[in-house]
């Protein structure tokens, strides 16, 4: 579940240029997010040139079996086609590619991480997997995500007014923690010696 | 498969000097996601509250949650979760899991766990293929192989140079990527292009989180708007929604199921050879819920017998009819006295007599639903027409909005209802300034603009949008004072009033991307399905699937030589779809789309084990049967056909 948005359409162009092209839709995440009108405009003007062998919609082409089994039906347009264009997210584009291994399989699509990706709902909360939560320190409120320099030990001086010296729309995240603690009355848990982050991932550290 | 489960249990170590000067602890764990669906038992929790007992700790109290980051879900249960005498709340989940939990719970919350490090963000099916969003997709050049996940050290211009035997010098059990890269582009002959490509330096500044989470909630307050849940089909009702009424041409047989309705079905009261007209009662009702069935041609009863079903999936109870092509209308055809003296319950009458059933497809009897067993004040006709390709509803709203507002009027009347309000999703802005300019001077009536979401048009969710009432669980629309009507129901409320005309034929549509010449029609109780599809040039090809009524809730039609009903708003013709079903992966997309609040994994789950006690404690019952969380089922699971069967094991508990 990722945000994705069309590439420019100079790029889009360029990746096809006078090519026979096959285009596969992926809507799984369309609640999320999916420029579905003008992918749709898009590929209209890339069909009105002739060199469009084939075009799906389908839905999580993450999914490889399921996947296969959409594509298998329209294997000839796939033959037929110099390039297979993905409308995507990074990940369904790889597994298409991987599939696909002997075609040219671009990515019309450009992936943005979306906040709250590693639960099921996009939310306001973001979660950056550091590996450590700092959350029992903090109130619950991330520092990591919170503050623009995800600093871990106090804000850093620089906000106004209690705004963010980096984004003056922004809370100063610290700031928010302070709060919180003194609501819930454990602003002693600041006397905690500063835990260092390490940026070590899970893999690293148990090798 | 891979396992994406978020978060493990901190150290020991640190678990108890975060205790050290806590107590009284309430443990929330999260069931974890993006794993196999196979157990709904994570040791987690108790593995902590076996680590609290040993500290001498008092536990108040445990929960396990699903999807604890659902924050709709969990601010509706969290509170009332929490005894009382609790101090501090320890929670088990990922980082989200847990500034969800502290941002409501209004208590000091502290985190057992910590989120798993991974690099990249994965898809809705558990592969190890996964994107690091880096929002410059680089895969175009690198044959589809991605450099900055797959490369330790997120190379873009080639490799390091550190590989040994086409291994990585970071990790020795990863292959290089830029190798892998290299041999694939080598393999598809682009090689030269690929180095003659200049070097895309990465654009760190494109992420920018902040832009990213103001759009995120941006979408969810559009897509959550009125009502929780629900999804946005493509529509495709440009095929057929400017087509103007056609009446069907004249069928030579019909076949009149006696099983149109919710309830007992019809009794068959004309035998073979019986001469029949237009109109004419053949099949009286068989208890209260039921409804009486006419026949839509004067013509000859040649058979009453058993017929295949297009919606029950076997055979039922049928008349078939002969028709003599001259229409003679039957002698109880005739206009009523105007509605002013006519009482509400001699309306009733009329409505039962005519046999008039919900048209939107539930074919629920209308002269129960306007009898309510408490006070209404508010009557919604419902014009959403939210299923994607029909545009039945639609035609009707345009050519018979007269009609509709004396049908309205009638409602009004028999259930006492102040208000009568018609609701059009905002895809049909002609029926909208149509309706509107026809119910400028009527006080009591109103046309609401729905924004357009599928289910908009269930009953519960269209009483959430329009009106802020939420349907108790297992309640109906008149526990909140509400009556729910659909459009083509009320018309032929006005067409049994004004003209006596009992229900004989509705407006269809006949569309979908695989039919030749889509179309709206007024067609005949009984008509053939094959003989619409034929009419409308048929089929483009032979792979196709058949459906009667929508995308979304319409039935499959294994056989077209089946005939329409009362309840039938469409026939579809539309591109069919080779999936397998997959092991659920507890990505909670069903959570999250479901409009009744309901958790739709488990009733799969639940489903497979027969555990029937189980999706009765899941309320089951509540389902509306909408599919929106099988349409979202990245493993593609046919959840309501388990819901179905689920739901008749619950029946039969009882």
């Amino acid at each position: 579940m990722l945000i994705t948005q069309l590439k420019a359409k100079e790029t889009i162009v360029s990746l096809v240029d006078g090519k026979k092209v096959f285009i596969i839709n992926c809507q799984g995440c369309k609640e999320v997010r999916f420029p579905e009108k003008e992918a749709v405009e898009l590929q209209k003007e890339l069909a009105a040139d002739g060199n469009v062998t084939g075009i799906i919609t389908t839905d999580y082409i993450c999914n490889p079996e399921n996947m296969k089994l959409r594509l298998q039906k329209h294997m000839d347009e796939i033959k037929a086609a110099d390039v297979v264009l993905v409308f995507s997210c990074g990940v369904g584009v790889q597994t298409i590619a991987e599939y696909l291994e002997d075609k040219k399989v671009c990515a019309a699509c450009d992936t943005y991480p979306m906040p709250g990706f590693q639960g099921v709902t996009p939310l306001e909360y973001d979660c950056k997997q550091c590996g450590e939560c700092y959350l029992n320190l903090t109130g619950g409120i991330c520092p990591i995500t919170a503050c623009s320099k995800s600093l871990v030990n106090g804000q850093c001086g620089g906000s106004k007014d209690g705004k963010c010296e980096v984004d003056g729309n922004m809370e100063c995240g610290w700031e928010r923690i302070y709060r919180r603690l003194a609501q819930i009355g454990r602003l002693d848990v600041l006397k905690c010696p500063v835990q260092v982050r390490n940026y070590a991932t899970d893999d690293e550290v148990s090798k | 498969m891979e396992n994406y489960t978020k978060y493990k249990l901190k150290e020991t170590d640190e678990l108890v000097s975060l205790l050290a000067d806590k107590d009284n602890l309430f443990v929330v764990a999260c069931n974890k996601c993006f794993k196999e669906f196979e157990s709904i038992d994570e040791p987690d929790c108790g593995e902590f509250e076996k680590l609290a007992a040993e500290q001498g700790k008092t536990v108040t109290g445990s929960v396990k949650v699903d999807f604890l980051c659902n924050k709709y879900h969990t601010e509706k249960e969290l509170l009332d979760l929490i005894p009382e005498g609790t101090e501090n709340i320890i929670v088990i989940s990922c980082g989200l899991g847990i500034q969800t939990v502290a941002d409501l719970a209004g208590k000091p919350v502290y985190a057992a766990s910590n989120s798993l490090n991974y690099t990249g963000h994965h898809g809705m099916a558990l592969t190890k293929k996964s994107c690091d969003a880096c929002a410059q997709c680089y895969l175009n050049i690198t044959g589809g192989i991605c450099p900055i996940v797959d490369c330790s050290k997120s190379l873009v211009n080639g490799q390091c140079g550190g590989a040994k035997d086409g291994k990585c010098e970071v990790d020795c059990n990863k292959d290089c990527a830029w190798e892998k890269i290299y041999r694939r582009l080598e393999k598809q002959g682009r090689l030269e292009e690929f180095l003659n490509q200049p070097v895309q330096v990465r654009d760190y500044s494109k992420v920018n989180f902040k832009v990213i989470s103001e759009y995120v909630k941006s979408i969810r307050e559009e897509r959550l708007d009125g009502y929780h849940g629900g999804v946005h089909p493509s529509e495709r009702k440009e095929f057929s929604e400017h087509i103007a009424l056609e009446r069907f041409p004249e069928p030579k047989t019909v076949v009149i199921s006696m099983s149109q309705h919710l309830g007992a079905p019809a009794n068959p009261i004309v035998q073979v050879g019986d001469t029949v007209k237009v109109g004419q009662k053949i099949g009286e009702a068989a208890g209260f819920i039921s409804a009486p069935v006419h026949s839509s041609v004067s013509g000859t009863v040649i058979a009453v017998e058993p017929r295949l079903h297009a919606t029950r999936g076997g055979e039922m109870m049928a008349v078939v009819i002969e028709s003599d092509g001259k229409n003679t209308l039957h002698e109880s055809v005739k206009p009523n006295k105007d509605l002013d003296s006519l009482t509400p319950d001699e309306i009733i009458d009329i409505i039962r007599e005519a046999g008039i059933v919900g048209m939107g497809g539930a074919g629920f009897p209308t002269c129960v639903k306007l009898k309510p067993a408490k006070p209404v004040d508010t009557i919604l006709l419902n014009g959403c027409e939210c299923e994607p390709l029909l545009t039945a509803d639609h035609r009707v709203l345009l050519e018979f909005a007269d009609d509709i507002i004396f049908g309205l009027k009638a409602i009004l009347k028999t259930t006492g209802a102040e208000k009568g309000l018609i609701v059009i999703e905002d895809n049909k802005p002609d029926a909208i300034e149509l309706m509107q300019a026809k119910v400028a001077d009527c006080d009591n009536i109103d046309v609401v603009v729905a924004r357009t979401k599928y289910p908009q048009g269930a009953e519960k969710t269209l009483i959430k949008r329009v009106m802020g009432r939420q349907v108790p669980r297992g309640g109906l629309p008149a526990d909140v004072g509400v009556v729910v009507d659909n459009i083509s129901t009320v018309k032929a409320i006005s067409d049994a009033i004004q003209k006596g005309m009992p229900l004989i034929e509705r407006v269809a549509t006949v569309t979908g991307e695989k039919i030749k010449k889509p179309g709206n029609y007024i067609v005949k109780i009984g008509t053939s399905v094959k003989e619409l599809i034929d009419y409308c040039g048929g089929t483009t090809d032979d792979d196709v699937l058949i459906k009667m009524g929508g995308p979304m809730m319409g039935f499959a039609l294994p056989d077209v030589n089946v005939p329409m009903m009362k309840g039938s708003n469409g026939i579809i013709a539309i591109d069919t779809d080779q999936t397998k079903e997959m092991p659920c992966i507890k990505c909670g997309r069903c959570v999250d789309v479901c409009p009744m609040d309901l958790s739709p994994l488990y009733f799969a789950k639940y489903a497979d084990e027969e555990n029937w006690q189980g999706m009765k404690d899941k309320n089951v019952m509540d389902c509306v049967e909408c599919r929106c969380c099988e349409y979202i089922c990245s493993s593609k699971i046919p959840i309501v056909t388990k819901i179905k069967a689920g739901k008749n094991a619950v029946r039969g508990m009882k």
